[in-house]
């Protein structure tokens, strides 16, 4: 006998999840989120530092989520707060400021590149508004035929798509279709001489994955960045309230959320979906479920058996090797950086000095090795919005950490990852090693086991040309719906992918609707 | 550990089966063929000969250089069931079914037999390599896989007097039903299945053992007309018992390399072994597809006027349409019919079975001929008799 019955599960209250749940919800289906951590949000979520000290648990900034998608979530009043400008901190002191599509020194002086800078910059946000259209739905797929109402619905998206790509202009279109499979590296120095400006760019096209910015592909992740123009912006009230707000959202839809425990079994009979057993032992009776575990996890929670031997096959080599650590310190007071006012202080500072930096930064990673000098993002979101301790957080991600390093994680290693993050931030706030009260490092291992993620990775499977649109997170199940009739992928392993966002878990929604499950 | 520095000779070409020894002394047409790498004999004296001796007397059938693997641990049951289409819940210890395998797009990887040892010990028997396939199905499953191929040689005995043969040679078999397999003694697996379609068996032995067997049924076997028989004269066999041939009356579809040219179960006509009620199996969902969308083609038994074996010929409709083609034509000697397999596009070989023709074309002395003849589908094997399922199978 089933404990409690809905149209659909929800399994992760990660941000994916509690949008799925919140559209779910507003289309008058009854549903359910099981979260297995005591707190909602996955990657976006707000952590106690200790002492009443408050930062982001992991991700920090949104930069990705679209204007007309806030609004449909309630997430407008969150994301009410200014934009971030980005510094490419120098080792000459002649720091590199962006925002939007200006670039220029810290200094006020202008930047040699500034010219080159803008026309890559406007250039990549029209590829990007492209892509970002595909990113909107379930990717393309047109097997039902002409006559297929669906297969029609596409054809017209494709259509718009098609005309846009026509607006774009001959000369233009042919540049998108060079620069789509190609890498940031050459890219960006084709059009700029190397330092901190092409450093910074590079380090956004590789953040999150396994590559560097020579890697093929890189072109393509830096668009999806730029897909809802790429201005950075500190929720309001932190990267926890953002979810909060989500989860609000959806319980006042309807939904009901339950935390402190996990699914431990997806129930299949005779091919379709009839419940799930939480951790707890409880039962759930749905014809529905949307996970935004991992696929490979979501399929072991439903059974391999219930997946054909290639799909398997594919989950097992679906490359999600996580390479971003997280560092928060705890500061007593704010440290400074020559020629940097207030407003630059409490921006988005990275660690990216050259696009040959970047590069060095991934060689180690290869090798599971933990490198001295990986590329950083730093923001002190204490800045903006002041702690109620009156302390400062400094949230880090470290780009190119190994999951697990050969001979795996001791306190030398993590401590030797902090280490390359304080070091080279030391180079430019002297004074922030004595200031450091507290350091929480979550290395990929960490997030893995935190949250499910498969190898602690960003995205949850790596942006790469062979795991996007139809191909994410693998061949054959591209649109949300998962082998199993009933189960559907809502996290950021399904299409688009991964960063804060909103669109995977929107999108699965929408299509489980619109497939007629429930 | 030291390196072994003499140097060993990998044999080049075909390699000789277990069997060979005995086989290489009673060839006296030397006509060999390759099968799966192993030098297997096509005819060792004359077609007509084997044939004959397989549906009157005893005849042993190298088959050595079929795959076998074992799959054995507590789920190897449920492994092998979400593997192949049929309900291996319902095979019982000690019997053996014909199984069919596909691909997640419902297309038939290959067919064979599986053999049930016990609850959680299997054999699976097949012609095409297999080995990293099962690995694949067995991932997440608590099972262990083994290729037994080289490990384990085996014969066919094949013919009205197989049963009096063996007991002769002292194995108490009477008992056995069609599809029955046992340890007769240890280390000896006989099981009552074969490729001819009349009474028969097949023996599974260690290599190293595999002489002293061939010499033990050979010695029981003079009385009873034993022979030793080629692939040639099976295959009029299995044709006349309508049994299929990988990668003759269907493609396997990992040996393909073009696209659609696999084939699924319900069209090579097996959709009785297809229980689409056991939960998921491979291709399940894409068979379901099939099943409510359409089949593409219809794989059928045939009897074709005249006397001329169709093997390969074009098939019409009404004399014009093309519409299919025969993938395994033979004269029969027993049934005294042209008889074959044909591939037909549907709805040809379901709805419309009338007014079928196929081209053949006859070479004699230097002159090629073309002629168009009747051709009628039957849904019953050519050759089916009464003793291949009598336990226990009458003395002779
Ligand atoms: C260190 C780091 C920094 C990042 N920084 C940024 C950033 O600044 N900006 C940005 O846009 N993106 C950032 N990202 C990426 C972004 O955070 C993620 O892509 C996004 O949050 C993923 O959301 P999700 O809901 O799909 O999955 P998740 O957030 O991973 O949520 C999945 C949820 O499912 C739960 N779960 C798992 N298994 C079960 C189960 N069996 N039963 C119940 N619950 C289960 C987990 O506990 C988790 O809460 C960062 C990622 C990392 C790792």
């Amino acid at each position: 006998m089933s404990d409690l019955s809905f149209d659909a599960v929800v399994i992760g209250g990660g941000h994916n999840g509690l949008v799925a749940a919140g559209t779910l919800a507003r289309a008058g289906k009854s549903v359910c989120v099981i979260e297995q951590s005591d707190h909602l949000g996955g990657m976006a979520s707000s952590v106690d530092l200790g002492d009443g000290v408050v930062g982001p648990l992991m991700a920090h900034l949104v930069f990705n989520m679209d204007d007309k998608i806030a609004k449909e979530l309630g997430l407008r009043d969150s994301l009410q707060s200014d934009p971030l400008p980005s510094i490419s901190l120098a080792p000459d002191g002649w720091h590199v400021v962006m925002e939007g599509r200006v670039a220029r020194f810290a200094n006020g002086r202008p930047h040699p590149d500034a010219n080159a800078y803008r026309d890559l910059h406007d250039r990549l946000l029209r590829y990007a508004a492209l892509l970002s259209q595909l990113a909107d739905r379930s990717p393309p797929q047109f097997s039902g035929g002409l006559s297929d109402l669906s297969t029609l619905r596409e054809l017209a998206a494709m259509a718009k798509l098609g005309i846009d790509m026509k607006r774009l202009g001959k000369a233009d279109l042919r540049e998108f279709l060079r620069v789509i499979l190609s890498n940031a590296y050459d890219l960006v120095l084709d059009e700029m001489s190397d330092g901190p400006l092409a450093g910074a760019i590079c380090a956004d096209a590789v953040r999150g994955n396994f590559v560097g910015p020579r890697s093929p592909g890189t072109v393509f992740t830096l668009m999806y960045r730029m897909g809802a123009g790429g201005v950075p912006r500190l929720p309001k009230g932190g990267m926890g309230q953002l979810s909060q707000a989500l989860g609000r959202a959806a319980e006042a839809a309807g939904a009901k959320i339950i935390t402190g425990t996990g699914v431990s079994d997806i129930e299949v009979k005779d091919d379709v979906i009839t419940g799930v057993t939480l951790s707890d032992g409880r039962q759930i009776a749905t014809r529905a479920v949307l996970s935004s575990t991992g696929p490979m996890c979501t399929a072991q929670l439903a059974g391999v058996e219930n997946f054909d031997v290639e799909a398997v096959r594919r989950l097992r080599n679906m490359r999600a090797k996580g390479t971003v650590a997280k560092l928060n310190l705890v500061l007593r007071d704010v440290p400074r950086i020559d020629g940097l006012d207030d407003r630059l202080m409490a921006g988005r500072l990275l660690v990216a000095p050259s696009a040959e930096a970047v590069e060095q930064s991934f060689n180690p990673a290869k090798y599971g090795e933990i490198g001295p000098r990986p590329v950083l993002e730093a923001v002190i979101p204490t800045l903006s919005e002041p702690d109620q301790s009156g302390a400062h957080v400094m949230s880090i991600t470290i780009q190119h950490v190994p999951h697990t390093p050969d001979g795996g994680w001791d306190m030398v290693g993590r401590e030797r990852v902090i280490a390359s993050a304080v070091d080279q931030l030391e180079m430019h706030m002297p004074d922030l090693g004595s200031q450091i009260t507290q350091a929480h490092l979550l290395t990929p291992a960490d997030i893995e086991a935190a949250t499910g993620a498969p190898g602690g990775h960003w995205h949850h499977a790596e942006m790469g040309i062979d795991q996007i649109l139809n191909l994410r997170p693998i061949n054959g199940a591209g649109r949300y719906a998962f082998a199993v009739p009933g189960l559907y992928l809502c996290g950021a392993g399904a299409h688009p992918g991964g960063d804060v966002t909103g669109r995977p878990g929107r999108n699965s929604a929408k299509q489980l609707l619109q497939d007629g499950v429930i | 550990m030291p390196r072994d520095t003499q140097a060993v000779t990998v044999p080049l070409g075909a390699i000789a089966t277990p069997f060979h020894p005995r086989l290489e002394a009673l060839s006296t047409a030397k006509q060999w063929s390759n099968w799966a790498g192993f030098i297997s004999p096509a005819v060792l004296d004359t077609v007509e000969f084997e044939y004959f001796a397989i549906r009157n007397q005893s005849t042993l059938y190298d088959i050595s250089p079929m795959k076998k693997y074992s799959i054995t641990g507590p789920d190897a049951e449920r492994m092998l069931n979400r593997m192949v289409t049929r309900d291996v819940r319902k095979l019982r210890d000690g019997r053996v079914g014909y199984v069919m395998w596909c691909d997640e797009e419902g297309m038939v990887i290959d067919d064979g037999t599986l053999f049930r040892q016990s609850g959680q010990a299997f054999r699976l028997c097949c012609q095409e390599p297999m080995y990293s396939w099962l690995l694949d199905c067995g991932w997440g499953f608590d099972v262990e896989i083994r290729d037994d191929s080289d490990a384990v040689a085996a014969l066919a005995l094949q013919g009205p007097t197989s049963f009096s043969l063996l007991s002769d040679a002292g194995f108490e078999i009477a008992d056995l039903k069609p599809f029955d397999w046992r340890e007769v003694e240890p280390g000896l697996w006989i099981s009552r299945t074969g490729f001819t379609g009349d009474l028969g068996y097949e023996l599974w032995v260690d290599r190293a053992v595999a002489l002293p067997l061939w010499d033990r049924l050979w010695q029981a076997g003079q009385h009873w007309g034993i022979r030793a028989v080629g692939y040639d004269a099976v295959n009029i066999c299995r044709i006349e018992a309508g049994f299929l041939a990988a990668r003759v009356d269907f493609q396997a579809v990992h040996a393909t390399e073009r696209l659609h040219r696999g084939r699924t179960p319900l069209e090579l006509g097996f959709e009785k072994l297809v229980h689409f009620d056991k939960g998921h199996f491979n291709g399940r969902r894409a068979l379901l597809k099939q099943r409510d969308k359409g089949l593409r083609t219809h794989l059928c038994k045939i009897d074709i006027d005249g006397f001329k074996p169709a093997d390969g010929a074009l098939i019409y409709h009404r004399k014009r349409r093309e519409v299919g083609h025969v993938t395994s034509g033979v004269w029969s000697p027993t049934a005294k019919r042209n008889i074959g397999l044909a591939e037909l596009k549907a709805p040809y070989g379901k709805s419309i079975t009338k007014d079928l023709w196929v081209e053949i074309y006859v070479f004699e002395e230097g002159v090629w001929d073309k002629r168009i003849v009747p051709l009628t589908l039957t849904d019953r094997p050519f050759y089916q008799p009464a003793r291949a399922r009598l336990t226990p199978p009458a003395a002779f």
